[in-house]
């Protein structure tokens, strides 16, 4: 099959699901709507609300990881068409992709050496 | 006709965990109950909290169905039995899933809720620990197989399936599949005990019915990308040769849920902290040297 026709299934069934989960939706609200009583609306914070207001900002702790976790996905861009061609080429695609991993393992190990992989 | 047919597949298999997580979590095996649970959510009230992102809040549990449902269009249970045979496949699946982190963290975000809102972030953080671990052994799976086709990808495990072929790449693709699905002892976002429910804290009838829905169409799908990828899909393991194709590929996939419900049941959950410095520290060098030598035994051995 053309990749349109297939990419064109695949939105469809996007569709689909949402539809599927509406009927659903449609189905509890027929079986009957939720009553509106006081306190019932409060999140789940043993009852009362929460002192500390939820919507803030937040220390993303493992911002190291998060940084190396950039370079290896975009490494992971090169890898995949790659992977693909790889017998085909034989030892200098091996070769090839060997010293570039072997520099991004450098580079993770001295992250390591740094102290990036750890929660900071 | 095949839509349909594996739609029906993913229900069936859906309904399967749902008897399953029944068993092991409450110790009694009943065909029944999941039916009368699904039915009681309906009767449920929907409740939406005080302060809340509705956009968020509602997408949540409709896009975690969406990525499940998108991945499932690439596993093949049997030769021409797949949805959509993409050029691209092990790829897409890639694509399809990395929405379940959006959806974890829109499920938080929204109900404004302090436990919600920690499971939440604690997924992004658990995605940067597994999502390497899923990408980097897929490679080694396309590697041998020449193409990132799931069909071509499962007729390249003829000979030997990958299971034997690349062990650490399954070893590793296996824990990340149960770090993507929230599978215990990886289940920091639901985190049962200490966050009450987290990402699910807020969310009740209807709603739940359709996060609960999506979790097991994720966990089926993860257990598909497994077989697909490493226990050689509909291929029969050479003896007992009589079934049908699907029906090999049903099996396998049931024994992988079944494996992963329970793998993780008496393991003490793992701390976020402890799973990102596990996963890089261990899993990313252990992913390049499987790459290695996956690419070595690929050149040396023609199979």
């Amino acid at each position: 099959m053309a990749a349109l026709p297939q990419y064109a299934i695949l939105l469809a069934l996007t569709l689909g699901t949402v539809g599927f989960v509406f009927t659903l939706y449609g189905l509890a609200r027929v079986i009957g709507r939720s009553r509106a009583e006081p306190g019932k609306d409060v999140p789940a914070t043993a009852g009362t609300l929460a002192r500390d207001p939820v919507w803030v900002r937040y220390h993303a702790k493992y911002y190291g990881y998060a940084l190396l976790f950039l370079a290896f996905d975009m490494e992971m861009a090169f890898m995949y068409p790659w992977s693909v061609v790889y017998r085909e080429e034989g030892l200098v695609a091996l070769l090839d992709m060997g010293v570039f991993l072997a520099i991004l393992f450098l580079g993770l190990a001295y992250g390591w050496s740094q102290g990036a992989l750890r929660r900071q | 006709m095949n839509i349909f047919l594996i739609l029906m597949a993913l229900s069936a298999g859906a309904y399967f965990i749902a008897v399953l997580e029944g068993w092991t979590v409450h110790r009694r095996f009943s065909l029944s109950r999941p039916l009368y649970s699904a039915l009681a959510f309906f009767g449920r009230e929907s409740v939406l909290t005080r302060k809340n992102d509705l956009v968020f809040f509602e997408a949540g549990p409709v896009l975690l169905l969406v990525a499940g449902v998108l991945a499932a269009a690439v596993i093949p249970l049997a030769p021409g039995l797949i949805i959509t045979d993409l050029a691209t496949g092990a790829l897409f699946l890639n694509a399809a899933l990395a929405y379940v982190l959006v959806a974890l963290i829109m499920a938080g975000w929204g109900p404004d809720g302090a436990y919600a809102m920690i499971g939440g972030w604690r997924f992004l953080g658990q995605f940067i620990a597994y999502a390497m671990l899923i990408v980097m052994p897929i490679t080694a799976v396309a590697m041998r197989a020449e193409s990132l086709s799931t069909t071509v990808i499962v007729e390249s495990q003829e000979q030997l399936w990958n299971v034997f072929y690349q062990p650490i790449g399954f070893v590793l693709f296996f824990v990340a599949a149960l770090g993507l699905a929230w599978l215990p002892p990886l289940d920091l976002p639901t985190a049962a005990g200490d966050l009450a429910g987290g990402v699910e804290a807020e969310y009740t009838g209807a709603r739940l019915a359709v996060l609960r829905l999506a979790r097991m169409v994720i966990i089926l799908v993860m257990a598909g990308a497994t077989v697909t990828f490493y226990f050689g899909g509909w291929l029969s393991p050479g003896f007992a040769a009589s079934l049908p194709d699907w029906a090999w590929s049903g099996i396998k996939i049931l024994i992988v849920t079944a494996v992963m419900l329970t793998a993780g049941r008496h393991v003490p959950r793992v701390r976020e902290a402890r799973y990102l410095a596990v996963s890089w520290k261990l899993g990313i060098s252990l992913a390049l040297s499987n790459i290695f030598l996956v690419g070595v035994i690929a050149l040396v051995v023609p199979i």
